[in-house]
């Protein structure tokens, strides 16, 4: 395989930030093939369209998930390329790697791929990008019974739940995001590795509302840490925050000039429900109206902490920009307890609710949320068998007849001359 | 009543070779049995592929079924 001219590509290392197109260059030192795809991307930045074609019936034996097939469809041009299938492997949870497992993978993938890789693709999943059809069977078979790892989802297959940190480091999680996931990812291994829905399905937990995963804008069931009671306040901490002994923000923000502390403008100010105030010298809560956004427990993590009574609030329904354009996802369920005393039964029931709804009634290629807003909330809320809530109201008064069904109010057609004959003008 | 799990299988493999479009979505499994919920018709169909009379056609987003030799040749399509 001959270096090909990439004046266009080159550009692109011409900035002061490090360049993909550096990397690149670099690893076909080593691997050949790579200067291919730099030819074949410099000639889709010229043609203005993509020389990738995907999709196939590539994968493992017994898998119908983990490789995305992908072709050139200029493989005389570039024979390096003529093949280029991704593999997705599943990522421990919270991205927790030894540097040990990270050399015996990049070894692995330098044996039987390009070396190249995606770290890590917004699912969630470690990405190895570009092998032969021929290397992916001696692939999975390394990865599996040497590195006792395992692919991660694709297609319509319930893709690799991920996870924030969690209580391995962060004491604002108000459930064990790890255990959730690692159990809901063991126990759906069949959806995660075949074809189990009319399109893709995601999870994604967070510990906390900081939602650290994203999981609020990038997955079909979002599991967010929530607490129910009042914050904790240690009032003694308040005061030193105050007296500016403590920095806020756990000095994330100590490089620039801020100028003193100001518990008004900083905390209270910005309190988006306005429900902060100063009494004196203690700071005064009124948790009914608090939102739980996360603002003034990130800004004096000494003072304040999440309430005692902790759970978490199910969202359904985030996706990005294909069809509609992006949504987030929905509050459906304000406070569930999220425990493995009884192996995550209240979420599993939750999980597989939604899921026969939707298989039944979602089109092919639409995501749940789509269908949520095809159909619409009033009558999602109902299959999953929940009592309207005022969480569930995005803004009041709009429409009062919002939670009634035509059964209920004997028919949205009426006969107006009977009516007027009740009812003059 | 819903078929039996080897009635429905023949009916799904029926469909997937008479079908004009060689790739289906699991959804256009779904009227072999009515009574069947979803779910198990996936099941299904997936032992299908396990029994090689079936092959998955995936897109990368979305996968679809074809009966064995089918599927349109492995240098793929375009799409998403
Ligand atoms: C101190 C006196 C008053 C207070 C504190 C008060 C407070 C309120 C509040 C809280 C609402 C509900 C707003 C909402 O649902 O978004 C409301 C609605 C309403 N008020 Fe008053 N109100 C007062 C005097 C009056 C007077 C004197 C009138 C009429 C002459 C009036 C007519 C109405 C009407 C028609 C509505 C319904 C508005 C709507 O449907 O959007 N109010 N009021
Ligand atoms: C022939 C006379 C009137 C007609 C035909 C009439 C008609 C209406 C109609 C169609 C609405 C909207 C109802 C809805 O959307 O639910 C309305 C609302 C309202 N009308 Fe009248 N109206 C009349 C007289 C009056 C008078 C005399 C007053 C006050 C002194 C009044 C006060 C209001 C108020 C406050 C509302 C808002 C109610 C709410 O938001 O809940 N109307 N009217
Ligand atoms: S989402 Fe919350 S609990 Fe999880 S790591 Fe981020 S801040 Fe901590
Ligand atoms: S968490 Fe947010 S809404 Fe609640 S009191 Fe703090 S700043 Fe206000």
């Amino acid at each position: 395989m001959s270096k090909h001219d990439t004046p266009l590509l080159d550009e692109l290392e011409s900035g002061p930030w490090p360049s993909f197109v550096t990397d690149m260059k670099r690893q076909a030192e080593k691997k050949p093939e790579v200067w291919d795809i730099l030819g074949q991307l410099e000639l889709s930045f010229k043609d203005k369209i993509t020389h990738w074609k995907h999709g196939g019936i590539v994968g493992v034996f017994g898998y119908g998930g983990g490789i995305v097939g992908r072709y050139s469809d200029v493989p005389d041009k570039f024979p390096g390329v003529e093949h280029f299938h991704t593999v997705r492997i599943n990522q421990p949870a919270s991205k927790y790697y030894s540097t040990e497992n990270l050399r015996a993978l990049m070894d692995l993938w330098e044996k039987y791929g390009s070396g190249m890789t995606n770290m890590h693709g917004s699912t969630g999943d470690m990405v190895l990008l570009g092998t032969r059809t021929e290397n992916l069977e001696p692939l999975f078979w390394d990865l599996t019974h040497d590195l006792k790892q395992d692919l991660g989802g694709s297609g319509s297959n319930l893709r690799t739940p991920s996870c924030c940190l969690g209580k391995s480091r962060c004491e604002w999680a108000c459930y064990d995001t790890q255990e959730t996931c690692y159990h809901l990812t063991m126990h759906y291994q069949d959806e995660i590795h075949r074809p189990a829905f009319p399109y893709k399905f995601k999870f994604k937990f967070s510990g906390c509302p900081n939602d650290c995963v994203a999981s609020i804008a990038r997955s079909d069931i979002a599991v967010i840490g929530t607490w129910k009671d009042d914050i904790r306040i240690d009032q003694a901490a308040v005061k030193e925050y105050v007296a500016g002994n403590y920095p806020s923000n756990a000095g994330a923000h100590a490089g620039g000039d801020w100028g003193a502390f100001d518990i008004e403008k900083e905390v209270i100010g910005l309190c988006p429900t306005g429900c902060m105030s100063m009494n004196g010298d203690e700071l005064v809560i009124d948790n009914a109206e608090c939102t739980r956004c996360m603002h003034c427990l990130n800004v004096m993590p000494r003072a304040l902490r999440p309430g005692k009574e902790q759970g978490a609030s199910i969202c359904v329904g985030a996706k990005a920009p294909i069809l509609d354009g992006a949504q987030f996802a929905t509050l459906i369920v304000p406070f569930m307890k999220v425990s493995a005393d009884n192996e995550f039964e209240e979420l599993i029931d939750f999980i597989e609710k939604v899921w026969d709804w939707w298989m039944e009634v979602g089109k092919n290629r639409e995501r749940v949320g789509e269908t949520m807003q095809r159909i619409g909330l009033p009558t999602f809320i109902n299959v999953m068998e929940l009592d309207p809530l005022p969480q569930h109201v995005k803004e009041p008064r709009s429409n009062p007849y919002v939670f009634w069904k035509e059964e209920e109010v004997g028919g949205w057609d009426r006969d107006i001359k009977e009516f007027r004959k009740r009812n003059a003008m | 009543m819903a078929l039996s799990k080897e009635e429905l299988k023949e009916k799904i493999l029926e469909k997937a070779m008479k079908a004009a479009k060689p790739q289906l979505y699991v959804k256009d499994f779904y009227k072999c049995d009515p009574e069947t919920k979803p779910r198990a018709i996936k099941n299904a169909a997936n032992e299908l592929v396990k029994e090689g009379k079936m092959t998955f056609w995936s897109s990368g987003s979305t996968t679809m079924y074809a009966a064995k030799g089918r599927a349109k040749d492995e240098e793929g399509e375009g799409g998403i």
